[in-house]
Parts: C-alpha cells; structure tokens; sequence
C-alpha cells in the first residue's frame, strides 16, 4: 500500500502541470464557446435586419427595407419600401447575386412591444400559482405513494396515471371547456392554475419521492430511536433533507412551467404573453414580429431564471451535509 | 458475579424467550438475558450472529416475533400491534438510548441542535433547559466547542461523540451501542472508545456490540458470545479470554488474536 502511495506521489510536478494544461483547455473551450454564441446571436440579428445586398454589374449595393405610410386612393396603407445606403464600385459581374435577409415591421415593434411585454405579469403569475400547487400536490402524492394503506396508495398512482396518460393541453381545455357543462365556470386563470397544477404535481411526485427516498433509513432509525413518532420523523428528519435534494428538479420544472402556461392561451381569457402576442400579430398580420417579441421575452425569462437557480444550487451544494 | 440468576434485584433489561424471524430465517433463537443497573456489556461475535438484531428488539427498531423485553419496567410482548402496543415501545424507547456505526447525525441541524431535537420535540422540555442539559453533555464529550458547527464539518470521531450526547442528552437508563467504532479510521477509535468508558464510569448501564477486544476486556463486567442466534457463553472478560468454555468462544477469541476479524 505505502509503496503504490509513494509511486503516486512522486512525480506531483508533472501532475500539476497536465492539470495546468487541462485547465487552459477548458478556459479556451469556453471562451470560443462565448464567441459563437456571440456570432450566432449576430447571425440572428442579420437575418432578421431587413438589411438587402445586391451585388452585380460589377458594383455592390447595401439597402434597408422598410414598411412606409403612404397614402393611395384616399386610404393609408403600408408599402414595403427601399431606402439606400450605400454602393460600393466593385461587384459581381452581370446579373449576380442578390442577398435579401427577412422585413421586420419596426413600427409595429415600437407600438406593441408594452402590450406584449404586459403579458409577462400574468405569466409568471399563473406560473408561481401553478408551481406552488404542483409543490403540495407533488409532495401529497409522493407521501400517499409511500404510505402502506392500499386505499391511500392507490389514489396516488391512479392520479399520477390518469394526469401522465393525457395531454397537458386536453386538460387545460377540459378545466375550461368541459365543466361549465357541469355547471362549473372556472376563470381562464383558475382553469389554466388547476391545470398546470395538477399536471406538474403528477410529474413532480416523482422528484419529492426520490427525494424522501435519498434520506437514508438510518435517520430514520436515529429519530426513531429517540422516541419521535412516524409524524415527527418525516416532519423534521426526512422532509427537510428530501426538499433540499428537491429544490433544483422543482426549480427545472418552474422554468419549464413558464413556458407551458403559454397553453393557457388557449382559454382565450387570460392575456399572458402568448396570447397578447397573438392577439396584436392577427389582428394587424403582423405575427412574425408578435411572436418573435413573445419568443424572445420567454428566452430572458428562461436564461434569468436558470441563472438564479444556478446560484441557488452552488449554495445549497456548498452548504451542509 | 453479577450474571448469577436472581442475584441483582431490579434489572434494567430483562429479555425473556425471546425470538426473530426475518422471514424464514430464524435470527434469534429463544434468548433471555437480564442487565442489571450500572453493568457494561459487551456483546461480541462472528458477522451475522444476531448481535445487531438483538440490540434492535431492545429499542425495537425491530419488532421481536415472540418473547418479552422489559426495559426499567415497561414490558412489551413482541409481536402484537395496535396503539398500546405502540405508546409501550415509545416509553421504552425513552429509557434506550442507541449509538450507531453509523453515526446518524441529522445533517440539516448543527450539532447543538442535533443533540436538543429530542428533550425539546419529543419529551417536551424547555428549549433553555435542554440547552443547557445538551451543552453539559457537549462538554463532556469534549464537544462543547463545535456545536454550532454543521455534522459533515466534523471528523467520524467527532459525530460519533456527539452521537452519544444525543443520546445521553434523553437522560436514558440503558445505553445501546452498535459497533459504534467501526466505521472510523483507526486513529479515531481511541477517542470515541475514552468517551464510552468515561460514560460508563459514571454509572450508565450500557449493551456494547464491540471488535473492540482491548475495551471489552477493560470496561466490560460481563462479555456475552452470540453464535448462530444463541447466547453461547456469559461470563467476566478474563474467563472469557483466558478460559473460554465453549468451543465457538475459543475460535472467536483466537480470530482475534490473530489479527483476523
Ligand atoms: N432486515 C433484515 N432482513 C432480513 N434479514 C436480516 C435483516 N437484518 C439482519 N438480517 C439477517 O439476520 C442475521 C443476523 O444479522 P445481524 O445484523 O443481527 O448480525 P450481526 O451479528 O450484527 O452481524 P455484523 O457483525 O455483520 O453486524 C444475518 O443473517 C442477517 O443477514
Ligand atoms: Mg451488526
């Protein structure tokens, strides 16, 4: 043993080293990383600029499209129009090429943009209801999914079944739609919640039951020991330690939560951000711009939010146990 | 000689006939056995002799299928159900106090709070007043100094330590320990093996599943052999290592000696 130990220990330099050389890898992976998320993201930007490059009969021409008010017939309408901007006296010859990227009506960017940007509050307020919802029942299920009485053991599985065997969408329309035939009127807002609710809380059983099933039996055994009853034992030993290990799942499935309660556009009463999108882009054809905006206001929310549960999950890993 | 049948007049323990099943695998066959107020056992034997479960039916983290065990009067019959039956083995569990191998520190409360989560959640007593209890103990296993420190901040010796406040911090008649040295690192043993023995000295009657050959012949009034689910040989330390009666004692202390175990 003690001669292995020595042989390991000898040449340590040489170790350091290739964990030097191994360390610069990684810095230079990520830097170039960096760089094309950077170049991509241009690349985005370019072939959404209305930017037009036409290059033939030896010259280059650099141009913008814009939609312009004008004026036919007595009515106002929008013409796609050409402005310019700059030529260059070396080219293609003859026909050449013409690079046109896509027409993105800024004016109708510049007057929607609060309206659907509003959307947001009700997005994330459907989403924090739902998540807090999905929490209790997830945590309910995973305990009735431990418990020894059959009758309560069952209603577990046979939730967490009937919820996973249908599509999320269904059930949204069926809170909605199909019990105000049982006289049951449920807003948008409650029909998407209870919704969203009940479908994360079935997928989430699964995280609290791992969860509860991480926390070894021997403290268990230790509470036990002390004289706590089955109560205080998972109460104060089990829970806590099973929820810590939750709270990054949890924390994926709220991230993944905002995006689903998009879904609940579909009621056609709650104006989060999918459905104010929508809205404004049908009504004034203009739903590539619409949707882009509502896209990129999820993508925020979704970087912002990983970034904070980042910053949870170093904490909690850095803390006890 | 303390083992002598009817000699001590009030045990603390007092298993009668007792027997576990795990399945058809019978554990523990028909043991008695009575622990006398203040005496230190030491319970030794080869792996899967039952040693560990027997210690368990005491405190019933495993439930006996058959036989009484009877803790500082409180008697329970294995194998019977229903809230009685449940309210009797919370009042022995009371009077037990367990130290496992594995420590089974909670890793979510400091050390102080490890220690005062039972006098405050299950006996109820004021939280100023089991601090001051815990931090007694604390002191005692030398601790004092680390409780607000979180348990994966501490060494194996040092959880275990505090393991045995918690324990002694319920104020328990008997203590029971489960090989509460062998997952250390052997340069830990000796200062977990001094806290048992200063607790021991001090009058706490205590059941001991020990390889801890040097402590049972040092602490120990009385070293029981378990083989095979039986009590094979009950006896002073010295008989038991210098005279050993019974064939399966012998191998079991020369297995020892050699250095095998
Ligand atoms: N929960 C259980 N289910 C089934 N069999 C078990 C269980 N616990 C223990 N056993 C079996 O009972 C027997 C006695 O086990 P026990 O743990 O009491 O032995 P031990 O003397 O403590 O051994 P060791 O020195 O290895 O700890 C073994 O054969 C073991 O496999
Ligand atoms: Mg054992």
């Amino acid at each position: 043993m003690t001669a292995i130990a020595k042989g390991q220990d000898a040449p340590k330099s040489q170790a350091e080293l290739l964990y030097e050389i191994q360390l610069r890898k990684e810095r230079q992976f990520r830097g170039n990383v960096a760089i094309t998320w950077v170049l991509l993201v241009l690349f985005l930007l370019l072939v959404f600029s209305s930017l037009e490059i036409r290059s033939s009969n030896g010259t280059t021409e650099l141009a913008i499209w814009t939609f312009e008010k004008v004026t036919k017939d007595g009515r106002e309408i929008l013409e796609k129009t050409r402005t310019g901007i700059a030529t260059f006296s070396i080219g293609l010859p003859n026909e050449g090429i013409t690079l046109n990227t896509i027409l993105v009506d800024k004016n109708f960017i510049a007057q929607n943009f609060t309206f659907i940007a509003r959307g947001i509050y009700w997005t994330i307020r459907i989403s924090l209801f739902s998540i807090a919802l999905a929490t209790i029942l997830a945590l309910l299920a995973a305990l009735a999914r431990l418990s020894s009485v059959p009758f309560v053991y069952a209603l577990s599985t046979f939730y967490v079944s009937l919820i996973r065997g249908t599509p999320l969408y269904l059930q949204i329309l069926f809170f909605f739609l199909a019990l105000p035939q049982l006289s049951i009127n449920l807003s948008g807002e409650m029909a998407g919640v209870l919704a969203l609710g009940l479908n994360y809380g079935a997928y989430m059983s699964e995280i609290f039951r791992a969860g509860i099933a991480s926390v070894g039996k021997g403290q268990r055994e230790a509470a036990l020991a002390i004289g706590m009853t089955q109560g205080q034992t998972m109460r104060r030993i089990v829970l806590p330690q099973a929820l810590r290990f939750a709270i990054p799942p949890v924390g994926n499935d709220f991230i993944a939560m905002t995006k689903d309660s998009a879904l609940v556009a579909a009621t056609g009463f709650v104006h989060e951000l999918t459905w104010n999108a929508q809205k404004v882009g049908r009504a004034q054809f203009r739903s590539l711009e619409a949707l882009i905006i509502a896209a990129l206001f999820y993508w925020s929310m979704t970087i912002l939010l990983s970034y904070v549960q980042n910053k949870i999950e170093t904490r909690l890993s850095k803390g006890e146990r | 000689m303390d083992n002598k049948p009817g000699f001590s007049p009030m045990p603390i323990v007092k298993i009668e006939n007792l027997d576990k099943y795990f399945g058809h695998l019978h554990v523990l066959k028909n043991v008695s056995l009575e622990v006398p107020e203040r005496q230190v056992i030491c319970l030794i034997g080869r792996s899967g002799s039952g040693k560990s479960t027997l210690l368990r039916c005491i405190n019933f983290l495993e439930e006996p299928s058959h036989g009484t065990i009877e803790v500082d009067g409180i008697k329970v019959a294995g194998g019977e159900k229903g809230r009685e039956h449940r309210q009797l083995i919370h009042d022995v569990r009371l009077k037990t106090g367990m130290v496992f191998q594995e420590f089974n520190l909670f890793p979510h409360m400091t050390v102080l709070e490890n220690v005062i989560e039972g006098p405050v959640i299950v006996k109820g007593m004021d939280r100023k007043k089991a601090i001051e209890l815990a931090e007694q103990n604390l002191d005692s296993v030398g601790l004092l100094f680390k409780k607000d420190e979180y348990p994966n901040r501490l060494s194996g010796g040092q959880k275990q330590r505090v393991a045995i406040a918690r324990a002694l911090t319920m104020e328990p008649r008997v203590m029971l320990f489960d090989e509460p040295t062998s997952a250390l690192d052997p340069e830990l043993i000796g200062e977990v093996l001094n806290v048992m023995k200063k607790v021991a000295l001090e009058g706490m009657t205590m059941i001991v599943v020990t390889h801890e050959m040097g402590f049972a012949r040092e602490v120990a009034d009385r070293v029981i052999v378990m083989a095979e689910g039986e009590l094979v040989e009950d006896n002073k330390p010295e008989q038991i290592f210098n005279a050993p009666k019974d064939p399966r004692t012998e191998a079991l202390i020369n297995r020892y000696r050699t250095g095998a175990n």
